[in-house]
């Protein structure tokens, strides 16, 4: 899991970004408000002004206006906005949604049979299926509840028995929304602990002792036996006596081992550990040298690096241009056997917060890149320096490993170290002599094979201080499917305030996917404004298919035709950009699955800015349907 | 029930109509209302009302008549705020129609009754008194009384899905009285509902006047409007064609009609030879027909009295027992 800057964020970041106000959620979300207020007058006036004349328009988009703000929303009752949730609840329940639970409950049965049981990350694979398969139900099933009541009341008449009592249209809004979100969560609650049970049980598994032998120095080395596609080697250490206990541990495999223990010569294998984690990092920054030793802002980018890491939300400043291109970069690289490195600094690292006798652990997950063969059998060395970021002079001598690509390896910081502090060679201790009163620490990477480089991104190496539990992680990951579906709801009661059934569902899919297609969109805008060649809006990709002309050639048409191409192509793709950009960013909330997967604790800053940029639109399709249903005839 | 003995007596003794008269207090007011339905073009399909003027006043019972498309459901819907006039004004309560807060004193009952079918009676009840953000001892309170005002006791825990018409209308009018409403309006109230229903419905109407409500119902069903409306207002593609009370509407003024008990052929030649007397045209002495409705609820009420197979009497047989639930009312 590769994480961007925008990641780190803390919330008040995110919302505020102090450095560069323009970008921040606030203004986006300001923006948008003041947007959508600006466009609902205006088409309601246009409406009514067409309705009832150009003055009395005016006086009916006032009184809507004069109506909600002093009537409806401070006359909102809770005992009715309850009980048409209670109502929506119901309605649901006795439709029998609850069934899908059911269905995804046998899902579950029958997913052991497809899911790769060879693959290299059981807990993964697992993972990313449950949460996947909830994920789309859930929202799946949302689109369908939302958007087919309300119409379907108003088609059935059933509306005429609410509205002829005193129910403000705010509370039939209301109402539904929480009504369904009632309705979610009561299956979300159950899919989420047949999850876990899913996950947990179907990584559980057992192995026995085949071949175990004495290697004469009190030490046992033997093999587990091959269950579940896998089998383990392991090793007990302690030489064990006839009544004694000895405990071991087996070698890592498919993401977890087993612990060992000999009771009496016989051997039990424990339950696999390590395989579902809740990894709580706790990120540096980070800093690259060049091959001089001069200090660089980014490694040295040996590929498509920064095309890959997509546009972020820029918010505002990115619609408008004044924040452009791409912005985001994956990793940089540090040229091997030169005085190339990466260096981070940490934080807050201070003996409270690590408290493991042992030292500190940290990880990493390094790319390498090679520009010779080199030496196929062992992997790319690389060597990591502990040092003071006041007293420079203060270094470890460098602790050397192996690179493992693709696999997440740990490493301990010991707290006791061989160093030198400038004047002489002596044990330095990690905690009085590397790290600042203030807790800070750095830690030097390099590559030690010259020719070959070693990547990283700020969030290839941490400090790991501590753990949460699996199942914590997974309920947050619930947490943000739930933020999806109530945004979803939202949006779902919101059109089904003014469009029919079938259409409001689809035009809320239409809003969810182009939340999809977002980066998309950004990217065609990006390649418009600098005027690069990158097959173009709508327009010009037909002509290109239609011609069978590559993607990146000048487009072979006369002039006129290319200023009209062009013209509607950059008048759809702003309007397109402009819509995606105010649309909720889904696909970065579905992405929180991916922390459970790989392991990682869900930050809560992160669940924060998903929960307030949810309640934000939950506002603004709050109000959007008030005005809808207010200003509808009902019985139309 | 006062009601009970047939509409002879309203149309003969029309000026000391058992009502209490209304007041002058306007309770439902249009001025100059019209509606006109458009496409989704904006393009005019029908003009379903125009220029219609009436006033509802506080404890009438008001009748909107009119064939089907003569705009009585559309004025219905406009003083409910359910549409919204296409030039003119409705005042309720002199509030505009469109202002949710007049709904607080209005109960209305739809032309079919649009409920919702998961729901079983007491839950259908209880929501709309929650509507009214009734409390809870409000609530249970209201809603034992209009089950047992409306006879749903024994299948008050059933869901509406099972009900049959007549019973799905009865819920219909207890969730329109829910919040005991100043002002009834009733969109075919009769429909769907056999003899007795319809009768007891009737006599609901009339019981709801008598505790000073205002009831405004529009229907097709002629004889249930004569039965017992006030005043009526006759539409016909749109526009008002008739308005004022039943009594004088329909009172024939040159014709006089005399209703006696026990009389001799000799005593009825003796009359008739009175009023050639005095210059008037015996049209007809005859002996009065009963209704079918009185036919047949006497016959239900005697079945539901003495169970068992009736012995099918004459004519002449149902005529007196008429009226002697006549008389005995």
């Amino acid at each position: 899991m590769t994480l961007q800057p925008e990641d780190f964020w803390s919330f008040a970041e995110w919302l505020f970004r102090p450095q560069a106000f323009f970008e921040s959620a606030f203004l986006q979300g300001v923006v948008l408000v003041v947007l959508a207020i600006l466009l609902g007058l205006l088409v309601g006036y246009v409406v009514s002004a067409v309705r009832y004349g150009p003055s009395e328009g005016f006086y009916a988009v006032a009184r809507a206006v004069r109506d909600f703000v002093r009537f409806d929303l401070p006359g909102t009752s809770t005992r009715r906005t309850w009980a048409l949730a209670r109502l929506a609840f119901k309605e649901a329940i006795r439709r029998r949604v609850l069934v899908v639970v059911g269905m995804f409950v046998i899902g579950l049965l029958f997913a052991g049979w497809y899911l790769d049981p060879r693959s290299s990350d059981p807990a993964r694979l697992y993972i990313s299926f449950v949460l996947t398969a909830t994920n789309y139900l859930i929202l799946l099933l949302a689109l369908f509840i939302s958007t087919f009541s309300l119409p379907a009341d108003i088609k059935s008449r059933t509306i005429y028995t609410i509205v002829t009592k005193p129910v403000r249209a705010t509370e039939i809004v209301l109402g539904r929304m929480l009504g369904f979100v009632g309705v979610g969560t009561l299956m979300l609650v159950p899919m989420g602990i047949a999850s876990y049970f899913f996950v947990t049980r179907g990584l559980r598994h057992d192995h026995e002792v085949v071949d175990i032998k004495d290697r004469g120095d009190g030490r046992f080395e033997g093999k587990t036996s091959y269950d579940q596609f896998h089998e383990h080697t392991l090793s007990i250490d302690q030489p064990a006596d006839a009544k004694g206990e000895a405990v071991g541990i087996t070698d890592m495999v498919r993401g977890h081992r087993h612990l060992v223990r000999q009771i009496e010569g016989k051997y039990y294998i424990g339950e696999p550990t390590g395989a579902l984690r809740a990894r709580v990092p706790s990120y540096g920054s980070l800093i690259f040298t060049d091959r001089a030793g001069e200090i660089k802002t980014a490694g040295i980018d040996v590929g498509n690096e920064k095309i890959r890491g997509g546009h972020g939300s820029a918010g505002v400043a990115r619609l408008v241009g004044v924040a452009q291109g791409a912005r985001r970069l994956e990793h940089g690289y540090m040229e091997g056997g030169t005085l190339g490195s990466a260096i981070f600094t940490f934080d807050n690292v201070t003996e409270e917060r690590y408290r493991d006798e042992d030292g500190i652990t940290m990880e990493m997950s390094l790319r390498a890149y090679r520009s010779i063969k080199g030496d196929i059998v062992s992997g790319l060395n690389g060597s990591i320096t502990l040092r003071n970021p006041d007293n420079k002079q203060i270094e470890s001598t460098p602790i050397t490993f192996v690179v493992q690509e693709y696999e997440i390896a740990e490493e301990k910081l010991p707290r006791e170290i061989e160093g030198t502090d400038g004047k002489e060679t002596r044990k330095l201790s990690l905690f009085d002599d590397l790290v600042t009163d203030d807790g800070r620490l750095d830690v030097i990477i390099k590559c030690l094979d010259s020719e070959q480089y070693l990547g990283t991104s700020v969030s290839n190496v941490y400090l790991r201080p501590a753990e949460t539990s699996f199942a914590w992680n997974l309920a947050k990951s619930y947490g943000s499917i739930w933020l999806q579906m109530v945004m979803v709801i939202a949006f779902g009661v919101m059109f089904s305030t003014f469009l029919s059934g079938p259409v409001a569902m689809v035009a809320t899919f239409v809003c969810v996917l182009l939340g999809f297609a977002a980066e998309q969109i950004y990217d065609i805008r990006y390649y418009m404004d600098r005027g690069e060649s990158m097959g173009g809006g709508p327009v010009e990709s037909m002509v290109r298919l239609l011609r069978q002309d590559a993607m990146t050639t000048q487009l072979d048409v006369d002039s006129v035709a290319n200023k009209v191409i062009k013209t509607v192509d950059s008048i759809a793709i702003y309007a397109l950009d402009a819509i995606a950009t105010s649309l909720p960013n889904l696909p970065k909330m579905v992405s929180t699955a991916e922390y459970a997967a790989s392991g990682f604790d869900i930050f809560g800053s992160l669940l924060a800015r998903h929960s307030v940029a949810t309640l934000g639109y939950v506002i603004i399709a709050f109000v959007i349907s008030y005005f809808f249903l207010k200003t509808r005839e009902i019985a139309a | 029930m006062a009601t009970e003995p047939i509409a002879v007596a309203e149309v003969s003794v029309g000026d000391s109509a058992p009502s209490p008269s209304p007041s002058s207090q306007v309770v439902i007011e249009t001025r100059n209302l019209s509606k006109v339905y458009r496409d989704f073009w904006g393009r005019k399909k029908v003009a379903a009302l125009k220029s219609l003027d009436i006033e509802v006043r506080k404890g009438e019972i008001f009748g909107l008549l009119g064939p089907n498309g003569s705009g009585k459901s559309t004025t219905i819907k406009l003083i409910l705020g359910l549409l919204f006039p296409t030039s003119g004004r409705v005042l309720v309560f002199d509030k505009d129609a469109t202002e949710t807060s007049k709904n607080e004193r209005i109960g209305y009952l739809p032309e079919e009754s649009y409920l919702y079918k998961f729901l079983t009676t007491d839950e259908t009840l209880d929501f709309y008194g929650r509507l009214f953000d009734l409390s809870g001892a409000e609530r249970k309170r209201r809603v034992d009384y209009l089950v047992n005002l409306v006879g749903l006791q024994n299948a008050r825990h059933r869901q509406l899905r099972e009900y049959s018409k007549g019973m799905t209308r009865r819920v219909g009018l207890a969730q329109a009285l829910i919040n005991d409403p100043d002002l009834i309006l009733l969109d075919e109230p009769t429909t769907g509902l056999d003899p007795i229903g319809s009768r007891e419905m009737k006599d609901l109407i009339l019981n709801l006047r008598d505790q000073g409500k205002t009831v405004l119902l529009c229907s097709h069903q002629l004889a249930d409007v004569q039965d017992v409306c006030d005043r009526v207002a006759i539409l016909h593609q749109g526009e008002l064609k008739e308005l004022g009370r039943v009594s004088d509407l329909l009172k024939v003024q040159d014709v006089t009609e005399v209703h006696a008990r026990g009389l001799t052929d000799a005593a009825k030649d003796e009359i008739a030879e009175v009023i050639r007397r005095h210059g008037g045209t015996v049209e007809s002495i005859d002996n009065p027909t009963a209704t079918m409705e009185d036919l047949f609820l006497n016959i239900v009420r005697e079945s539901e009295r003495r169970p068992g197979a009736r012995r099918v009497g004459t004519a002449g047989d149902a005529g007196d027992k008429n009226s002697n639930s006549g008389a005995a009312n």
